[in-house]
This record gives structure tokens, C-alpha cells and sequence, in this order.
């Protein structure tokens, strides 16, 4: 479901007010102008009243109206609007003009009203005849009036109209401008990897958002320190298991280095199997614990090179209680990254290939560049990862069915963690001529 | 040999303890750094194995101690044990004048050509004679004997058989072996340094003695068995 939008919203409560204020602003000076407009028109009909009033004579008790034809149609002439005119008597009696032309009801002068169908404007001029006062009403269609109104409508309503358009327009873009901070920050944050838990930096954040971002930060540092407090745990578990596995292991190889008769043999040798895997596991767990989005331990500057190098001795040792041929070959390839947890991806790599290929295998492992890319690679001539598999046995303690040996499925999984760690990306293929595997560890771009 | 073992885990200290005296060697255990620090300073051991985590004074404190002490504890090579691993702790062990450095929980073996390559290391420091199974070097007047019978070595094999004996059960870089060799001046490329091994190869191997190829990276020389 989207969120209730900002701008909307503020759209929204600015529209009916931006709406009262256009109609308003609009009413306020049209009413100021049209008064003087309407009066000037009503004038000129006064003006043609008077002109008719002149052409009334008095015959004792007659009344008789001439008005040359040519005059009356000056009179009548308009561009826009036909022009009625009636002449009613002081005693009320029509004397000449379009009879029925509605009078202004009362005292009113002048007065809207329908004639003909159509609405008519009619002012009622006084005019002296004899000793007494005849009324000329002289009405006229609206269409001009109509016309003026519309204009001067137009007129008062488009600079308001402008005003508010605009008004619209800058909150559209300034919500959005506005917002481009909260933006940048939400930005910040998806560009963030998982395992970054460092405060946001409010320097540029907007005094709106500060507390925001500080209850964010808040939140933040205590992940953080829960995080760590759970590595430190973990840490601490292992490091604490070591001491009397060590102890364990130092007595059972002590045993077997004594004549023991064949049954206790192969019970020590069965403890002795067990507590050098438990040892591992410690020490798997512990690198998992590290590899751990937010455990992000201090990164450095790290040659997989050196780090081969600093290990190899141990690793040969273990290929040769194995018979396998344990090879090198070694290209600088710096990397950043945390040497702890390179030398733990290697190490379980190296030990993978060891544990699961038969007796004699042969075991490359490769460190370097490629195409600008850091990379180490371990390669063996066994069995193989059935392709099927590839990404099952990525997968924390699986291990694919029907393998030997007592591995805990733990290590392509640590692998995988302290690449993704790293921003590296885990590839298992087939050994060169399709034997054995290929498990490589590329870079990004330093 | 007479060895101090500094280890506050008793299970793991009598289990040292043991072994390394079924290797002939004599040894006292104490758990206390305190009292690793006074009896190094009373007695003259051979060998000190160090455990980095004791109680009170930690083992980093009794290894500056013991540097620190009469003749910078003389010749006396310090094995350190710890279980933690953090790359900080090992330089800063090492730093310290640590001679070696294991992670617990560590393989008897290891540990005991460990302690073997140590002492060997700290004996050869003060006498002129080196040896390893039938082979003895006598490094000042550079003879050499294979069964007590002279041994013709080139400047060059004899260079590179002092390496790979400085280093036994350990495997040596051939850049190792070239920065070691290349006093003679001239450029000495790998391969070079196979026909050295292969010579020396050649001359030893009757007598049992055997120099391992450690694919892409150099040569072992083995223990003697």
C-alpha cells in the first residue's frame, strides 16, 4: 500500500483555501468596477430617454408623440444590444414606443427585467410635458453589459488565477525540492550494507527531519551494541572453548602415543576425532559470528598472497597426513578486507578440498588478478560439487548426501558469509577437464 | 632440556607436561605468571611454553618481564599459547620478543616439533654444529659429514642446505632461498635454485635424508626418521 503523499496531502489543504481566496479576491474588484460601468451605460439610455421625453406635445389633453423616423433609428441604433422605448403618460397611459416595456417597479430608477424574450435593462427618465411629467422608459438587451461584466470577470480573475497556478506549481516542486534532503538521507541509507551501523551524519539534514535522523541514529546505536555484544558473546564462547579442547586433545593424543589395547584404541581415537572437530567448529562459528552483517571488524589492506603464504606451512602439513599435493600459485592480490576472515574463507576452502578428495589428490590453490579483479581459488581433481548441488551446499550445515568424512556443512556457508562480507562474489565450478571443483573467490575492483 | 610450562588449565598443562617429558625433557609447571617470572629469574630454563591468558599478570606482562629481566632472559626461546587469535595479539606477542606462537587448541605433534625446532634453534645459536639425523655441519670450519664420512658441497648447495636446516618440517619460499643465497652477487633465478636442491638432493637422499617439492612455493626439508 503507497503511503499517504506529502504533497497531496498538502495539495490537498491548499486547494480549497487557494479556491476561497481566488473567488473572493475575484468578487472584491469586480463588484467596484462593474458599478461604474453599469452606471455609464444606464446613463446613455437616461441620455436617449431625455432625447425621446423632447418629441412629447401637449394638445390641450392630448398627448402626441413625433419623432421623424430617420431620428428614431439613431435612437435605436446600437452595435450590440436593440434599444426599446415607451412613453407613458402622467396619468399612466401609453403614449407611444414598444408598449409593455416593464416598468422599474416603485421609486427605482432603473431595473432588470425580460422584454421580448430577452433580458433587458430599463431606466425610467421623467420628462416634462406641459405642466405636467410624462416617463420615458427606455430599456436595452445585455448583451454589451454582458460582454463588459465577462470582461472585467476576466480581467480581476487572471491575475488570481496566475497567483494561484503558481502558487500550486511551487508547492508541486517545492515539496519535492523540500523533500530532496530526506531524499539524499533515504539514499544514504540504501546504499548502506547491511552490516553498517554508523550513525547518519545530521550535518545536512533539514531542522525538520534532525529528529528523524537522531531517533534513527538512536536506534542504530543500539543494534550496534547489541550486535556487539552478541559477537563479543560468541567470540568469547569460542575462545573459551578452546583452552580445554586443547587439554582434551593433548590427552587423548597423549593416550595414543601409549600401547593401548585395540578396543580403548579405537574409543580415544574416536574422542580424539571429536574434540579436533569440535575445535573446528569453534572456530567456525567464531568466523561466522565475524563474517555477521555488523560484526565488520577493522578492514585493511590485505595481499591473499602473503596470506597464502603465512598459512602455507600449516596447509602443507595437513595435505601430507592426507597424501594429497598441495600446490601454489601466487600473484599479488591485494585486497580490503578483514585478514582474519580471508584466512578463514581460505582455510575452509583449503580444508574442503582436503576432507573430500580421495588420498594423493591434487590441490591447487591460486591467488591473483583478473581482469582488475583480486581473486583466490582453490582447485582439486575429486569427486566434485554434483552442479545440482551448487547452491545447496552453500547453505549453513547441509552436506550432500552420501559424502564421507564428518565435516559440520559449515564451511562453503562461512565462505559464502566472508565473501559477501567483502563484496565479493563465490563461483563453484569444474576442476580443469571437468574433474574434481573450483571454488573462486573474486573481487570487487579495488 | 629443562622446560617452563606457564598454563592456568591444569588438564592442559599435565597433558604438556607429559608429553614433553616422554620427549626426555624436564619440566616444571606453574599457572601463575607471578611465579613464572620468579622462578626465571632464579633458574635457567631451556625453553619457556607461555599461555597468553592467565589469571592476574597476563601472559603479555610476564613475557615483557622475563625480556625485561638480567640478559633480556638470554637465549631463552618463549613459545606462546593463546586461544584467542586476533592478528593484534600475534604481532603483539611477537613484538614482545615471542620466539613462536600456537592458537589452541594445537596438534601434540606440532607442538612438539614446535618446542624440537626451538631448542634446536637456541643450541645452534651457541655452538658451531648443526645436525640432523646422519648429517653434521660444522659451520666454522664449513665442512660437512654425511655418516661421519666428508661431504663435497658447492658454496651455493652448502647456502642453500643451511636455509632448508634453519627451517626443518618447515616449507621455504624459493624467494626465501634466493634472498638467502644471493650474497654471491649475481642473479640467481628459481630455477637455478632447483639445481642446487636437485644436486643436494642427489648427495643426501642415500643417507634418508629427504627435501620435499612444495609445489609453486619451495622445498621442506623432512625430520629425519
Amino acid at each position: 500500500m503507497a503511503g499517504r503523499s506529502l504533497r497531496a496531502h498538502l495539495l490537498r489543504m491548499l486547494l480549497p483555501p487557494i479556491a476561497g481566496a481566488l473567488a473572493l479576491g475575484a468578487l472584491v474588484s469586480y463588484f467596484p468596477t462593474i458599478e461604474p460601468a453599469t452606471h455609464a451605460y444606464d446613463q446613455a439610455l437616461v441620455d436617449i430617454g431625455l432625447a425621446v421625453g423632447l418629441h412629447v406635445r401637449v394638445m390641450q389633453t392630448e398627448y402626441r408623440f413625433e419623432l421623424p423616423a430617420a431620428v428614431e433609428q439613431v435612437l435605436r441604433t446600437d452595435r450590440f444590444d436593440k434599444i426599446y422605448y415607451r412613453v407613458v403618460s402622467p396619468a399612466g397611459l401609453e403614449i407611444a414606443g414598444d408598449p409593455g416595456l416593464p416598468a422599474p417597479p416603485g421609486d427605482a430608477v432603473a431595473h432588470d427585467t425580460i422584454y421580448d424574450g430577452a433580458k433587458v435593462r430599463v431606466v425610467s427618465v421623467q420628462s416634462p410635458c406641459g405642466r405636467s411629467t410624462c416617463t420615458v422608459l427606455v430599456g436595452e438587451t445585455m448583451v454589451k453589459r454582458e460582454r463588459l461584466a465577462r470582461e472585467l470577470l476576466l480581467q480581476s480573475i487572471f491575475p488570481e488565477l496566475f497567483i494561484a497556478i503558481a502558487t500550486l506549481l511551487i508547492v508541486w516542486f517545492g515539496v519535492k525540492r523540500g523533500l530532496r534532503p530526506l531524499a539524499r538521507l533515504s539514499e544514504e541509507i540504501k546504499s548502506r550494507s547491511a552490516g553498517d551501523l554508523r550513525p547518519i551524519d545530521a550535518a545536512g539534514a533539514p531542522e525538520e527531519t534532525r529528529p528523524l535522523v537522531g531517533a534513527l541514529n538512536g536506534l542504530l546505536t543500539e543494534v550496534s551494541a547489541a550486535s556487539r555484544k552478541q559477537q563479543r558473546f560468541l567470540a568469547d564462547a569460542a575462545h573459551q572453548l578452546r583452552t580445554p579442547l586443547a587439554g582434551l586433545r593433548a590427552h587423548a593424543e597423549l593416550a595414543l602415543a601409549q600401547p593401548l589395547p585395540e578396543a580403548s584404541r579405537a574409543q580415544v581415537e574416536q574422542v580424539h576425532q571429536a574434540t579436533v572437530r569440535t575445535a573446528r567448529l569453534a572456530n567456525q562459528l567464531l568466523a561466522l559470528a565475524r563474517a555477521e552483517p555488523g560484526a565488520r571488524s577493522t578492514t585493511a589492506l590485505v595481499d591473499l598472497k602473503s596470506l597464502a603464504e603465512d598459512e602455507a606451512d600449516a596447509w602443507v602439513h595437513q595435505a601430507l597426513e592426507r597424501d594429497a599435493d598441495l600446490g601454489f600459485e601466487l600473484a599479488p592480490a591485494p585486497v580490503d578486507g578483514d585478514a582474519f576472515l580471508l584466512r578463514e574463507a581460505l582455510a575452509n576452502l583449503v580444508h574442503n578440498a582436503l576432507e573430500y578428495s580421495p588420498r594423493g589428490a591434487r590441490i591447487t590453490l591460486r591467488t591473483g588478478r583478473r581482469e582488475g579483479s583480486a581473486f583466490l581459488e582453490v582447485e582439486d581433481d575429486g569427486p566434485g560439487i554434483p552442479a545440482a548441488e551448487h547452491s545447496r551446499v552453500l547453505e549453513r550445515f547441509y552436506r550432500v548426501p552420501g559424502t564421507p568424512g564428518t565435516g559440520s556443512g559449515l564451511g562453503l556457508a562461512i565462505v559464502r558469509e566472508i565473501a559477501a562480507s567483502h563484496g565479493a562474489t563465490l563461483a563453484i565450478n569444474e576442476g580443469m577437464g571437468g574433474r574434481g571443483c573450483r571454488v573462486a573467490i573474486t573481487f570487487p575492483h579495488g | 632440556m629443562r622446560l617452563l610450562i606457564v598454563e592456568d588449565d591444569a588438564p592442559l598443562a599435565s597433558g604438556l607436561q607429559r608429553i614433553l617429558e616422554a620427549e626426555g625433557h624436564a619440566v616444571d609447571v606453574t599457572a601463575r605468571g607471578e611465579e613464572a617470572v620468579l622462578a626465571a629469574s632464579q633458574e635457567k630454563f631451556d625453553l619457556v611454553i607461555l599461555d597468553i591468558g592467565l589469571p592476574q599478570m597476563d601472559g603479555f606482562e610476564v613475557l615483557r618481564r622475563l625480556r625485561a629481566g638480567p640478559g633480556g632472559g638470554g637465549p631463552m626461546p618463549v613459545l606462546v599459547l593463546t586461544a584467542r587469535d586476533a592478528v593484534d595479539d600475534r604481532v603483539r606477542g611477537l613484538d614482545l620478543g615471542a620466539d613462536d606462537y600456537m592458537v589452541k587448541p594445537f596438534a601434540m605433534p606440532e607442538l612438539t616439533a614446535r618446542v624440537r625446532a626451538l631448542l634446536r634453534r637456541s643450541q645452534a645459536h651457541g655452538g658451531p654444529r648443526i645436525a640432523h639425523g646422519p648429517l653434521q655441519l660444522d659451520t666454522v670450519a664449513r665442512r660437512a659429514f654425511l655418516r661421519s664420512e666428508p661431504l663435497e658441497l658447492a658454496a651455493r648447495e652448502w647456502a642453500v642446505l643451511e636455509v632448508l636446516l634453519a627451517r626443518v618440517e618447515k616449507i621455504v619460499s624459493k624467494e626465501a632461498i634466493i634472498q638467502a643465497v644471493a650474497g654471491w652477487g649475481d642473479d640467481l633465478s628459481p630455477n637455478a635454485i632447483e639445481v642446487y636442491v636437485s644436486r643436494l638432493r642427489s648427495k643426501l637422499e642415500p643417507a634418508g635424508i629427504k627435501i620435499r617439492t612444495v609445489r609453486g612455493f619451495g622445498y621442506m626439508l623432512e625430520e629425519f626418521k
